[in-house]
Order: structure tokens, then C-alpha cells, then sequence
């Protein structure tokens, strides 16, 4: 994917720029608002990594501008205001998703991949796949290899999550965020215990593991 | 040059007693004034009314009785010893004199009609000299066509003038000395207590931070400024102190998983390693670094929340959060060995933040979940309670916390021994106090109900309705 970063701290766009670069990614650097956004609307991006801090033209203002231009590529705010307010605020300016510094590089490279995924799958999907395993979207029905899998509702909007964003790390946090609408990191690992319920249901019987441990990210359902 | 102006001038009492006397004295002498004006126009008008009624007396005396009754009248009222009240002169109708005070009519006066006329009247004194004084007389012309002419001394109110300007003097000072007193005993005793809260507030700022303004119980302005003061100044004291602490424990808590980290590193450097020994050190050393920066995220947070930041107001279904935190949770207990079970009731709606009271319900709940101890059993339950708040409460059977650290657990980074060798930041439950204090609710900690050695902990977080 090309991406393009705006953000003033130089040391930090190098860093983001470094950890995209390292996940495959082709990257451009802004340090100002303005020529950020000059860019932005210049060049075809798959994803635009903005600061919401920036000199010239913050990057509220910037992103509300690239939207009403037609800018279509989509948003990822960093920012040091983490909190939750913050974060709708950002949302509502036009961006499509939120991260609080510091983070993890794993975290940044997950998000901005589950980014650059979504505008592919625009269109309304009735049906998900990742191997053998399918997903019903409308009957809301499981199955793998043709047998069918009994999910609780949540369980249901968890592999409907993993699913969508097959081949991509899901980090732990996002699966809070996304599937539970939960901001915040609970002390406990909650998730890992209904990663391995689902876990227990779509890979136990089968041959084939689907549902993987990515070690100090989080998750990656493959086929 | 810088001059300055004696501190007794430049001071509130100075001033008030100044603005207070200056203003006294503008009333004092409008008082006299109207006083004089009001007390000579009564006067005057009292004489006019009696000057028409004695003009009218006298035509009616030479109606009834011609000249020689009316000559009579004169000289019995001119005779009066000591009267000089009013001055007659009775002239016959060639214009000649018949009796009376004055020799001759004076000048310009018209002989007919109200027309009144000021002159000069000499009045022989004792010893030769003599005295002119103003008189204010009238004349009317009878049927006869001899003229009557009444007058008096308008010097008599003249007169009055002095005495009321005597009367000023004498009283003025007096009122405008009064008047100084009592702006300085006023302002003064206000001033006084200005100056008390100026030396609180010097107090404060000299570093004594349990200075407080005295308040007199007289429920006054000043006691109610110094109510808010002291309320203030007890907030900045407790804001003090917890940033005191916060700072101590921020550099205790983080000194020792930073240390690990760094021994960890080194022993690493030193020592060669196989890829799969260097993968888990480095998994080790990341895991310690993610706790690290939770910390601090939670510190970060903890300290927005507690400065009054954030905390959405608006409807909250309380019972659907507990609802989906209790679905998030199960499985965990599940897998932990240990029982849980939620009684949640129904219509749980307040004002309130949805991701605030979430945490806070999830800090709660991961708590129950850290300390105890399999086969335990978590019990959590949410409804209405008194005044429609929405009571949440969790109790688990595990060790518990003695009644004489419940206080301080809440506090930031206090960790009880018993649990230093948990993972966790400390700030869990200070969170929750925060949360609790953002919606105006209370946090609470008893005893779990369990047996004496195993009595268990009861969380209880009271949300109002907002």
C-alpha cells in the first residue's frame, strides 16, 4: 500500500515511517498541515496517517478539508490526546480509525492494514470466506468444511471481525475497540479467553488451524 | 521619585470613611437648606395669609362703622405694647393722614388691588439712633375713598437667617465628625476582615497549606468568602498532597519494573544466546514495557479524570453495560475455576459516561477475578437503589481487605503486600473512586459477608441518577 504520514515530530514520522516500511508498505512523509494535505489530494494513497497535532493546518481541520475535496483514502489519527472524547472527535472530522501515543508499532502496522483492506471490500458482502470456513453474513450462519457452527451472537460479531480482515494481524485492542466497543484495556486478558473459545469451535475438530497467535501483536485468522 | 501615598490613605477604611462623611455632609447641609428655605416660605406665607385677613378685618371694622370705627380699630391695634407685628397707616380720602404708624404711604404702592410693596421703614431707637428694617405692606382704598394701609416687618423672618446659620455651624461639624467615626468603625471592621483573607491567602502562599480563613459564624459575605476560600484552599491542600504522592509512587512503582528491564538487557548482552532464548527474552522484555506504558496510560488518565476532564453526561443504560461486561467476563471466570454469576435488573438508565462507568465496572471485576482464590465464587449485581441511583456491586469469597486499609487501597498506587506480587498498576480502584466522584456517586468497600478467614471483599459503586 502507499501510505502517507503528516506528522511534525520528526522522530516519530521516521519511526512510523520505518515500521510501515518494515510491514511492506510504500511511504511518504509530511511534516506540515498544509503541505500534507496538498499531498494528500496529489498523490493516489491507500491510507493516510495523520497527527492530530500539526503546524499550519491541524489535522482535524486537514482531514474535515481532504473529505470535502473528495479525498476518499482512509484515515488513521495518532495523537497524544488518547482519550476517548478525543478519539469521537477525530472520527467525526472524517477519520477511520484512532491511536493513542505511545503505541506499539505491531498495533500501528495492524490498523493501518486494516485500513488499506476496507475500501476493497466497499461493496455490501452477504458472505465471508477464509478457507473452508464460511460465513453467512444475512442467515447469520457458520459453517466449516459444510458442518455447521453454533455461535453465541458476540462470537458471531468476533469472527465476523477476524473474517473480514483475513491475512491481517488483529490486535487485542482492536478486537476491544471493534467487537465489544470497549475503550479502555481491561487488567485481565479477556480476550485471549474468547479467542480460544472461538478457537475451540472453528479450529478444535478440524485439521487445519485457522485462527493464529501472532506473538506480542495479537491475532491472525488465515487460511 | 516614586511617591507614595501613606499607606492609611491608600487603604478601603480610609476610603469608605472619606466617601461615607463627604456624602453625610452633602445630605447635612441640603437637610439645613431645605430646613431654612421650607421654614422662611412658611413664615412668610403664614404673615401674607394674616396681612389679607387684617386688610379684610379692617374694611369690614369701616363698613359697619365709617371712618371713626375704623380709626378706632387702628389705633387700638397700633397701641398694643410690644407688637410690632404689623405697621398701619390710615389716610383720608385727600390723601392726608388720619393715624397710624407711618408718616406717609411709601412710593410706587398701588392703592387698589393684591399689589404688595418692599420698603425701608426707620425705627427710632432709645438712645437716638435708627434702625431701618424691611417691611412688606398693602394698600386698599375704602368706599369713601380713605386708603388703609397694613404692613410687616418681613426683617422678622430676615432674622431667622442666622440663628439656622448658627445652627448649621454648631451641628455640622459635629455630624460631619459623627459621620467620620462611623465610616471608619464600618469600614474598618470590613476592611478587618479583608485583611484576615489577604493573610490566609499570604499564608497559603508562603507554603502553609492547612492555613485556613477564620470564619465568625455571622453567615455574612465575608463568612461565606471565607467559606469558599477555606473550601478552596482544603481542595488545593488535598490536590497537593495527592500529587505528592502520585510523584513518589509514580517513581517507586516504575523504578522496580524498569530495573527488571534493565537487568534483563544486560544479562542479555553479556550472554549469547540461542534465537529461541533471545525471542522469549525479548517477548519477556516487551511484555514488561507494555505494562510500563498501561501505567502510564492509566496515570494519564486517572489524572484527566480526577481534573475534571471528560465524563460525558448523557443516557446510559447502566444494566446493558453490566450486561455485556458480565457476557465478557464469564468465560474468564470460567476458565479461572471460578463461579460467577450476575443478577442484573432492568431499566438501569442514567446520565452518565458509557465508557467511563464501563471501566470502572471492568476494574471492579477484574479485581474480584485477580484475588480470588479457585474454587471461588463472584457475585455481581446491579439494580435500583435508594433515590433511583443505580447500584452496582460485586463480592467475591476471597481474602478480603481489612477494615483498616479500605480507605487506603482507593488511594493512587497503594497496593496492599499481600497483592505486591500481582501484576497490576494500583491505580484500578482509584479509578474507580474517580469514576464514582465524576458522576456525583459514592464507592464503597465492606466486608464480603464469608467466613472469618476467607471474609471476602463487597465493591459496591453507587451511581445517582444524575
Amino acid at each position: 500500500m502507499r501510505v502517507l504520514i503528516i506528522e511534525d515530530d520528526r522522530e516519530m514520522a521516521a519511526f512510523v515511517a520505518k515500521v510501515l516500511k518494515e510491514t511492506g508498505h510504500v511511504v511518504d512523509v509530511a511534516h506540515r498541515g498544509d503541505s500534507g494535505l496538498t499531498l494528500a489530494r496529489a498523490g493516489d494513497f491507500d491510507a493516510l496517517v495523520i497527527d492530530r497535532m500539526l503546524p499550519e493546518k491541524d489535522g482535524l481541520t486537514l482531514v474535515k478539508e481532504y473529505r470535502e475535496g473528495g479525498g476518499q483514502a482512509p484515515v488513521l489519527f495518532l495523537s497524544a490526546l488518547g482519550e476517548v472524547d478525543h478519539r469521537v472527535e477525530g472520527l467525526k472530522a472524517g477519520g477511520d480509525d484512532y491511536l493513542g501515543k505511545p503505541f506499539a508499532p505491531s498495533e500501528l502496522a495492524a490498523r493501518v492494514e486494516a485500513l488499506g483492506r476496507r475500501q476493497v471490500s466497499e461493496a455490501p458482502v452477504t458472505c465471508l470466506k477464509a478457507g473452508d470456513l464460511e460465513m453467512d453474513l444475512l442467515a447469520r450462519r457458520v459453517t466449516r468444511a459444510g458442518k455447521k457452527i453454533d455461535l453465541q451472537p458476540r462470537e458471531f460479531r468476533l469472527l465476523e471481525y477476524l473474517m473480514r480482515h483475513a491475512g491481517q494481524v488483529v490486535t487485542r485492542t482492536m478486537l476491544l475497540e471493534k467487537v465489544w466497543d470497549y475503550h479502555f484495556d481491561p487488567q485481565t486478558n479477556v480476550i485471549d479467553v474468547h479467542i480460544s473459545r472461538l478457537r475451540g469451535k472453528i479450529d478444535k475438530d478440524f485439521g487445519e488451524v485457522l485462527l493464529h497467535t501472532v506473538r506480542g501483536a495479537g491475532y491472525r485468522l488465515q487460511a | 521619585m516614586n511617591f507614595r501615598l501613606p499607606t492609611l490613605v491608600r487603604t478601603t477604611t480610609f476610603k469608605l470613611a472619606i466617601i461615607h462623611s463627604a456624602l453625610f455632609a452633602v445630605f447635612l447641609v441640603g437637610l439645613l437648606v431645605f430646613l431654612y428655605v421650607s421654614t422662611v416660605v412658611y413664615l412668610r406665607g403664614e404673615a401674607s395669609a394674616s396681612l389679607d385677613a387684617e386688610i379684610i378685618e379692617l374694611t369690614q371694622a369701616h363698613r359697619q362703622g365709617g371712618l371713626v370705627r375704623l380709626n378706632q380699630s387702628v389705633l387700638e391695634r397700633s397701641s398694643v405694647p410690644g407688637s410690632r407685628q404689623f405697621i398701619y397707616l390710615l389716610l383720608d380720602d385727600e390723601g392726608r393722614k388720619i393715624s397710624g404708624d407711618l408718616s406717609g404711604l411709601p412710593g410706587g404702592i398701588p392703592l387698589e388691588g393684591q399689589g404688595r410693596v418692599v420698603f425701608n421703614i426707620d425705627y427710632p431707637g432709645a438712645d437716638g439712633t435708627v434702625e431701618t428694617r424691611a417691611a412688606e405692606g398693602r394698600a386698599s382704598t375704602l368706599s369713601d375713598g380713605a386708603v388703609i394701609f397694613v404692613a410687616y416687618d418681613v426683617d422678622e423672618f430676615v432674622g431667622i437667617i442666622p440663628r439656622i446659620t448658627q445652627v448649621v455651624w454648631t451641628a455640622a461639624p459635629i455630624g460631619l465628625l459623627m459621620s467620620l467615626i462611623g465610616g471608619v468603625i464600618i469600614s474598618r471592621s470590613a476592611a478587618q476582615r479583608a485583611e484576615e483573607l489577604a493573610k490566609t491567602a499570604e499564608g497559603v502562599m508562603a507554603g502553609d497549606f492547612s492555613r485556613r480563613a477564620p470564619v465568625v459564624g455571622s453567615g455574612d459575605e465575608f463568612d461565606r468568602l471565607a467559606e469558599h476560600l477555606n473550601a478552596m484552599l482544603a481542595r488545593i491542600e488535598q490536590l497537593m498532597l495527592a500529587s505528592r504522592h502520585v510523584g513518589d509512587s509514580i517513581a517507586h512503582d516504575l523504578r522496580s519494573p524498569l530495573t527488571r528491564l534493565r537487568n534483563r538487557l544486560e544479562t542479555s548482552i553479556a550472554r549469547e544466546m540461542t534465537a529461541q532464548e533471545a525471542e522469549e527474552t525479548l517477548s519477556l522484555t516487551l511484555a514488561e514495557v507494555d505494562r510500563v506504558l498501561a501505567t502510564f496510560n492509566a496515570i494519564q488518565r486517572l489524572s484527566r479524570l480526577e481534573a475534571g476532564e471528560g465524563g460525558k453526561v448523557e443516557k446510559t443504560d447502566v444494566g446493558q453495560i453490566a450486561t455485556e461486561l458480565a457476557e465478557l467476563y464469564q468465560p474468564v471466570f470460567e476458565e479461572a475455576g471460578l463461579g460467577f454469576n450476575a443478577a442484573i435488573g432492568r431499566n438501569l438508565v442514567i446520565m452518565g459516561d458509557r465508557d467511563l462507568i464501563a471501566q470502572a465496572v471492568a476494574n471492579l471485576i477484574d479485581n474480584a477475578l485477580k484475588y480470588t482464590p479457585p474454587p471461588g465464587h463472584v457475585r455481581f449485581e446491579v439494580a435500583r437503589g435508594r433515590e433511583g441511583a443505580v447500584v452496582l456491586k460485586v463480592v467475591d469469597t476471597g481474602p478480603g481487605i481489612p477494615e483498616a486499609d479500605r480507605a487506603r487501597v482507593v488511594q493512587r498506587f497503594v497496593r496492599l503486600e499481600a497483592s505486591r506480587s500481582e501484576e497490576g498498576s494500583g491505580l484500578g480502584l482509584s479509578l474507580v473512586e474517580a469514576v464514582a466522584d465524576v458522576h456525583h456517586g459514592a464507592f464503597t468497600l465492606e466486608d464480603g459477608g464469608g467466613p472469618p478467614d476467607r471474609p471476602g471483599l463487597s465493591a459496591t459503586l453507587r451511581l445517582p441518577r444524575g
